[in-house]
């Protein structure tokens, strides 16, 4: 595929993961249409129809983002599965939620297992667009629902036997609650009397505390099992 | 009886085996006692009659289900009936001293019917039974004694406690069957659930994420469309309560999201009460009303569920024009308050407690707290 628009980077390159044919080719076709207004565009680089077939071709095709919804049938790998080994793979690469489905576990298992963020896939396409744009840049995408998972996982891991667990702090819990009632970070910035980027920042060290505690979960379970050497 | 019917097979073959062994017993207590017969005839025709009448039942209560009650009550004169001929076929030595055991001539025999009764209709129906077979007992022997109070006290005990036993087994495998139906409809769910989402919900979601380009008709049909698309996801959602009597307050809540409410939950499953859980979601279903007929067609609302363990919390916003307090006077004239009160009502009911934030352009906030009870602790 060539890029004829000179400066690469000025380009977000996308990957498309969906079994669902219409969804698979009328994303890239959405997200191919914006692009100007001198803003980022997108190149949808390539598109699978599960977890296995992306994993297959994500060397090749050197996505940005990865937009994955999680719904791929029985066999292969989950969706949580293959948004840790896409990370594994490149930890540069941006893995977006797309989900149809109100399954909250599987979400959950995703995020923690690294993804950025989630969105519905009933959202517009403007916010479509604003999220692919804002996963590129290294930020979270986070929905109300998102944060009440969040808050909801924290507390189901805080009732675990275990005591090394990430905690929120007071101010943490307090931003994801504001989110999770629908307050923008706008809005949240001014009623906690802090600064915009402030907020960005809590709401991401929420998201990464768990992440990484996933991952020593993984790692703790891998040597209890001898999965480990 | 239809229900259950199977499970009250094995205790049916017991019922007739019992009839089939005592039939064996009293025959051969009558061929050993027959010398002192005041009427020996008699006493063979009786025996001819417990022969006869032992083969009707066992086949009435192996094969004829449709009529088992009038069987039993029939079963029951028939052998008080025997029973009372010992009166006439037995000399009055053996008849008086009981010491001597010379039993009636039906003896253990005459438990039959109570025995059959109690599979059939219960404890109290056994017990019953029992008294009249031990009243004419008594009643043919014409006289009370230890022995006989230790006979009654069996009969009306076996009858009572095989009746509590048969009932029991009847209610557990109609509680079994109920179980293997529920399971079996929430199998099938699953499986409707994983074909609507992998067909119909996938297009309409897709008709909806296009609604924002759309214009006028077409834009309306997409908009109604991805309502339909919340509707059916959430249809397959719906929450059943468990054995406990708990339900998930978060997949109930959930069901009342919709294109201008967002529900935010733990993955988890947060277990409550069900009739609280009805309650919890009437507070909130009252509060989204408000902000449907008040809080203007943009407005939109958040409702968070969070499970604290010793408490359970509930919070509804919208971002409507919200209210300051000369509009929280003035509302109890155009209803608002109505909605307020009925709100307060059954928070108090429940023996939660309800903070209202709202002020001009801030929305409005309930939020209601719930003190968790835990292991039969009482509220």
């Amino acid at each position: 595929m060539t890029d004829c628009r000179g400066d690469a980077r000025a380009v977000i390159r996308v990957m498309v993961v969906d079994d669902h044919p219409m969804w698979r080719d009328g994303v890239a076709r959405d997200l191919g249409e914006r692009g100007d207004l001198g803003e980022r565009g997108f190149e949808v680089v390539a598109t699978a129809v599960d977890g296995a077939a992306a994993l297959r071709i994500v060397a090749a095709a050197r996505p940005d983002v990865v937009l994955m919804d999680l719904h791929f049938g029985a066999k292969g790998p989950s969706g949580a599965e293959t948004t840790r080994c896409l990370i594994e793979s490149d930890p540069d690469l941006r893995v977006l939620v797309l989900s149809a489905s109100g399954a909250d576990a599987d979400v959950l298992a995703a995020i923690q297992a690294g993804a950025s963020g989630y969105l519905m896939k009933s959202a517009s396409l403007d916010e479509l667009v604003d999220a692919v744009r804002r996963t590129a840049e290294g930020d979270a995408v986070f929905t109300a629902g998102l944060a009440g998972l969040l808050l909801g996982e924290y507390r189901r891991i805080a009732r675990g036997p275990h005591d090394d667990v990430p905690h929120l702090t007071e101010r943490e819990t307090e931003v994801l609650r504001q989110v999770a009632t629908g307050h923008t970070a706008r809005q949240i910035a001014n009623a906690l009397v802090i600064s915009h980027r402030t907020v960005e920042n809590h709401v991401q060290s929420t998201l990464r505390k768990l992440q990484l505690h996933n991952r020593v979960e993984l790692a703790r379970y891998a040597i209890e099992h001898g999965l480990a050497q | 009886m239809p229900a259950g019917t199977d499970i009250m097979m094995p205790l049916w073959r017991g019922v007739v085996l019992f009839r089939a062994i005592t039939a064996a017993f009293a025959i051969a207590a009558i061929t050993v006692h027959h010398h002192g017969f005041a009427r020996p005839a008699l006493g063979w025709a009786v025996l001819a009659g417990i022969a006869v009448w032992t083969v009707v039942t066992c086949l009435a209560y192996s094969y004829d289900r449709t009529r088992r009650t009038l069987t039993i009550v029939i079963d029951l004169l028939v052998t008080l009936a025997l029973m009372s001929s010992s009166a006439l076929v037995l000399s009055t030595e053996q008849l008086t001293e009981v010491a001597q055991r010379t039993p009636l001539l039906t003896t253990v025999w005459a438990s039959g019917p109570v025995v059959a009764v109690a599979v059939h209709a219960g404890g109290a129906a056994g017990a019953m039974f029992g008294v009249a077979v031990a009243v004419v007992d008594v009643w043919v022997r014409g006289f009370f004694s230890v022995d006989l109070a230790r006979d009654m006290i069996l009969l009306v005990g076996t009858g009572f406690v095989l009746g509590l036993a048969a009932t029991a087994a009847r209610r557990a495998s109609e509680q079994l069957r109920r179980a293997s139906r529920a399971e079996a409809a929430a199998t099938e769910r699953e499986r409707l659930a994983r074909s609507v989402h992998d067909s119909v919900v996938q297009v309409l979601a897709r008709v909806r994420a296009r609604s924002g380009q759309l214009d006028g008709e077409a834009g309306e049909l997409a908009r109604l469309a991805g309502e339909q698309e919340m509707a059916l996801r959430y249809l397959f959602s719906t929450a059943t309560p468990g054995a406990t009597g708990e339900q998930d307050l978060a997949s109930a809540v959930r069901l009342l999201a919709g294109p201008r409410v967002e529900v935010s939950a733990p993955a988890t499953a947060v277990p409550l009460p069900a009739a609280d859980v009805d309650e919890l979601v009437a507070v909130v279903r009252e509060a989204l009303a408000n902000t449907a007929r008040h809080g203007g067609p943009e407005a939109k609302s958040w409702v968070l569920v969070e499970d604290l363990d010793d408490e359970v919390v509930l919070s509804v916003r919208d971002d409507g024009p919200g209210l300051d307090s000369d509009q929280l006077v003035g509302a109890v004239h155009d209803g608002r308050m109505g909605v307020s009160r009925s709100i307060r009502g059954r928070v108090a009911d429940l023996g939660a407690t309800l903070t209202l934030d709202t002020g001009p352009g801030r929305g409005t906030e309930w939020e209601v707290r719930l003190a968790r009870v835990r292991h039969g602790v009482a509220r």
